[in-house]
């Protein structure tokens, strides 16, 4: 139980992936200018980096982890992990883009418009290599990449509605716009640090 | 050798694969949609400045398309440009003389009077809420630059008091009619050779007394041009955008408050070029 | 002023205490103003439908004759101050800056009476529709600065049940002193009419509120109340305890509910000057064409309280106040707090101007406004309970939406914030320009 626990709090918060590895800076400073779209756009990844990391343990778990046997003979395939990963999700992505865009238009219109923004994002990447290195199960995979989604909403709504109330703020012309955005992300990111040590 | 062969073929059947079940889904999900609405996009500006009513370009490329706007409506782009979306699209061009917004007052500092000291919010709209602003006239420029503050391209100053706009920048998108209390600023084709610079529909007497530089209704301007190239309302003269009037007439208008200029010497002082620079 | 004796128990949170100014006009009588040659009156002087005229340049009018009648039901008629000839229908300056349509009439020097009212003696057996319909043939408004017509008020819709019946003599305003000289001055006038407009409603409970810092008018009105069952409150010294939603919450312990009326707290308020003006309505069938306004200021040289016909240029008004001793660096009309300040001085007196306040240079320091500091003064200062400061800066950054949500519309715009604030900021300008942003957002939004 324990295990599991470590596993959640350290995605969300101590290993958070926007605040701590820098990872989906993207999205983050892209789609925190108002809290509705980053609302729209933490569904968005929460959904694609949890079905990622299951497809992507699923391969790695059956094909890329250890000898494989091919026309009789065995190969170590584990050095094609990177790139048979941004194949695998992109082609993903596309692939719930066109089925949600057919079955649901609803969700769809919600989620639709993000959905090519995570295509390639290094945080739905990063979710599949950590997973990759630390060896993991399919469940624990599929796991860590719902909680890693959470620690990146988490940082996203955060970071919104900061932007939303610096809004308000009387900003120095030099600082307006993405310089007073990113410096408010570098003093967040710090104060995830003070998360550092918690497992 | 053999590690790389496997890899080449690894990787190339996975890629068929995965591109047969992208193909298969997006025949088997198709949703019908125009593919020019994504090339009229491409060409329009892309600025989203909601000069043209709609919600942004992509929405008025869909328009285009669905042949709800013709493409002149884009009060941005330039001629060639509206002249490809509609051949691109085979449709007529519409209109497509370009615009640019024109600030009617001539009453800078130095020639509109005031009689009380304004101390507040800079902001034409909060002055004209307290006793009608700073400048004894009513109809004229307050000078607070509300409308330079949301131009998206710089193209307004103030300059004595008095907001200007450079021709040259403005691409005639209209934000700023709506940010003028006063609602001074109208949009007017750019070849305009002349504007009169007044905006009062006061009787010339009480105008005179408010402002040195106001239009008094004297129809010199309209002896020169005639009567179809500018007309009077109330006690204002205008010119007429739809039939305009040759650059001589103000020289043979000789209009006695200089309230009749081109927009290149309107300006008061000198043209500050650099400050409205982007 | 903490040691006056008053006798509300509860009291509205928030509020400021500024320097009071009264001295100067408050132990002044009322005089009546010498006739003027020619008056300028304002034909939309209240709030609702503007009137509708019915004399015509060159005819001959009479005072208190009807010079244009209610357009609506929300709307008030007007009649002449005095006697003599329409000169002129034309745009006089306004007090917003706005020029209005006003009616100039040329005095001839006789003042004949001309009403075609009737005077009503014994109003306690009359009908209260026909008294109602003297108040408003007679086009009396609130005179204590917002001239919203009074009969409509004295109208509530059936399912509104009134119950208490509140007059403002509360005079919280610095500098204004007109209506506790009016109470000093006519103690019978303002008992009788408030019997009168309790007549009209219906109502048991009424209740006169003045603040503390006048013991004078306090005692006067006791002795002539009781007869009327009157009850005379003393109000804490106060701004802006004289505000419609704070009185009726040191009067009663009601709050109005957020963008309520009285009426929804079952209260009506009327001002001490509307209660005077009812009783000469009814029982002289005097209709509203004069009013006393103070005039003062330490600019002024004889600073005191005067009774005005409507109409009367503000120059002119400052002239029969004996005249200025230096220039005023500014021109108010109303109270410092909530009056606006005038540019042309030749706006006429109108049925709300309960003041005409100058202001020296040295009183009129201009600061710089400095951003928001978050000291929070404001915000424990606003008699409203909604938060100045942050709200200021929303409108600032064209949040509108946001503002809103933070109920701005709430802003009574007492001033009381802008009056603390370290930073000098115009808060009330910045609300008075939210509120029109979002009111013109909503008109646009129902086209």
């Amino acid at each position: 139980m324990q295990e599991y626990l470590e596993l959640t709090i350290g995605a969300i918060l101590v290993y958070n992936f926007v605040l701590s590895k820098f990872l989906g800076i993207c999205p983050f400073l892209g789609v925190s200018k108002s809290l509705d779209t980053a609302l729209g756009m933490s569904g968005a990844v929460i959904f694609v980096m949890t079905l990622a990391s299951f497809v992507t343990s699923a391969i790695f778990n059956t094909i890329l982890h250890g000898p494989v046997q091919i026309f009789g003979r065995e190969f170590e395939l584990s050095y094609l992990q990177l790139i048979i990963f941004i194949v695998v999700i992109a082609a993903l992505v596309q692939l719930v883009e066109i089925i949600l865009q057919k079955l649901s238009p609803a969700l769809y219109s919600a989620l639709g418009i993000y959905l090519p923004l995570i295509t390639t994002n290094c945080a739905v990447l990063g979710v599949a290599t950590i997973n990759a290195g630390a060896a993991r199960g399919i469940f624990k995979s599929t796991l860590y990449g719902f909680f890693a989604g959470v620690g990146f909403s988490l940082a996203l709504v955060l970071f919104a509605s900061i932007r939303e109330k610096l809004k308000l703020a009387d900003v120095p012309k030099v600082f307006q716009g993405m310089s007073i955005a990113l410096i408010t992300a570098g003093i967040l990111a710090m104060a995830f640090l003070g998360f550092s040590g918690l497992c | 050798m053999e590690t790389v062969l496997i890899a080449f073929i690894l990787m190339t059947l996975s890629g068929i694969l995965l591109g047969c079940i992208i193909g298969a889904a997006a025949k088997f999900f198709f949703v019908k949609s125009d593919p020019r609405i994504e090339d009229v996009n491409e060409m329009l500006p892309g600025a989203n400045c909601g000069g043209c009513g709609k919600a942004g370009c992509s929405d008025l490329a869909r328009a285009i398309v669905a042949g709800e706007c013709v493409p002149g409506s884009c009060p941005v782009c330039s001629l060639a440009v509206v002249g490809r979306i509609a051949a691109y699209l085979g449709v007529d061009a519409g209109s497509s003389v370009k615009k640019a917004a024109v600030v009617f007052c001539g009453g800078s500092n130095s020639k509109a009077r005031k009689s009380v000291n304004y101390n507040g919010i800079n902001d034409c709209i909060s002055a004209s809420l307290i006793a009608g602003g700073p400048k004894d006239c009513r109809f004229g420029c307050m000078g607070l630059a509300s409308c330079a503050r949301v131009c998206p391209f710089n193209a307004i100053e103030v300059i004595d008091g008095l907001a200007c706009v450079h021709s040259d920048i403005c691409t005639g998108c209209g934000k700023c009619i709506e940010s003028c209390p006063r609602k001074l600023i109208r949009l007017v084709p750019e070849t305009a050779p002349f504007h009169v610079y007044c905006n009062s529909p006061e009787k010339g007497v009480e105008k005179k007394k408010n402002c040195d530089v106001a239009c008094i209704a004297c129809r010199k301007c309209l002896k020169a041009a005639g009567e179809d190239q500018m007309k009077i309302e109330g006690f204002l003269a205008q010119v007429n955008y739809d039939n305009m009037p040759g650059a001589d007439v103000i020289e043979k208008a000789a209009c006695p408050t200089s309230c009749i200029s081109s927009p290149e010497n309107h300006f008061p002082g000198t043209l500050k070029k650099e400050n409205a620079a982007r | 002023m903490s040691n006056l004796h008053h006798d509300d128990h509860i009291y509205f949170a928030g509020g400021v205490h500024p320097e009071e100014g009264k001295y100067l006009s408050e132990s002044k009588a009322i005089q009546e103003a010498p006739l003027l040659d020619s008056y300028t009156v304002i034909l939309n002087q209240h709030i609702g439908a503007p009137p509708k005229l019915i004399v015509k340049k060159g005819d001959a009018v009479k005072k208190g004759q009807l010079l244009a009648e209610a357009g609506g039901f929300v709307s008030a008629p007007v009649h002449s101050p005095t006697s003599g000839t329409v000169r002129n229908i034309e745009d006089c300056p306004g007090p917003m800056g706005v020029p209005l349509l006003a009616v100039v009439i040329d005095s001839d020097g006789k003042d004949e009476w001309g009403s075609s009212l009737e005077p009503i003696a014994d109003w306690e057996n009359t009908s209260p529709d026909d008294l109602k319909k003297r108040i408003s043939d007679a086009g009396l408004v609130g005179m204590g600065g917002a001239a919203f017509p009074t009969h409509v008020k004295l109208s509530p819709p059936p399912e509104k049940k009134i119950d208490h019946l509140i007059f403002n003599g509360a005079e919280c305003e610095p500098y204004l002193t007109a209506d506790h000289r009016l109470m000093l001055e006519y103690p019978e006038s303002v008992v009788e009419g408030c019997a009168i407009i309790a007549r009209v409603l219906g109502v048991k409970n009424i209740y006169i509120g003045i603040e503390a810092n006048k013991p004078d008018a306090i005692k006067v009105l006791r002795e002539k109340a009781a007869s009327f069952g009157v009850n005379i409150i003393a109000l804490r010294v106060r701004y802006p305890q004289g505000a419609e939603k704070q009185l009726i919450y040191a009067v009663t312990g009601r709050k109005v509910p957020a963008g309520g009326l009285p009426m929804d707290a079952g209260c009506v308020v009327q001002n001490i000057g509307t209660a005077v003006a009812v009783t000469e309505a009814v029982k002289e069938g005097k209709p509203l064409f004069e009013r006393v306004t103070t005039v003062t200021g330490e600019p002024l040289a004889n600073p005191g309280n005067w009774k005005f016909r409507i109409g009367t240029p503000v120059s002119k008004a400052i002239e029969l106040a004996g005249g200025v001793k230096y220039s005023p660096a500014k021109v108010i009309l109303g109270g410092p707090m909530m009056g606006f300040a005038q540019k042309n001085l030749q706006v006429p007196v109108m049925k709300n101007t309960s003041g005409i306040l100058l202001l020296s240079k040295e009183q009129l320091v201009q600061y710089e406004s400095y951003p928001c500091i978050r000291c929070g003064r404001c915000v424990d200062a606003c008699p409203m309970n909604i938060i100045p400061g942050p709200l200021s800066t929303m409108i600032e950054s064209g949040e509108f939406e946001l503002a809103e949500k933070n109920n701005l519309m709430h802003c009574i715009e007492c001033g009381s914030c802008a009056y603390v604030c370290p930073s000098f900021r115009p808060l009330v300008q910045h609300f008075r320009r939210g509120k029109a942003e979002i009111n013109a957002r909503k008109r646009k939004m129902k086209k």
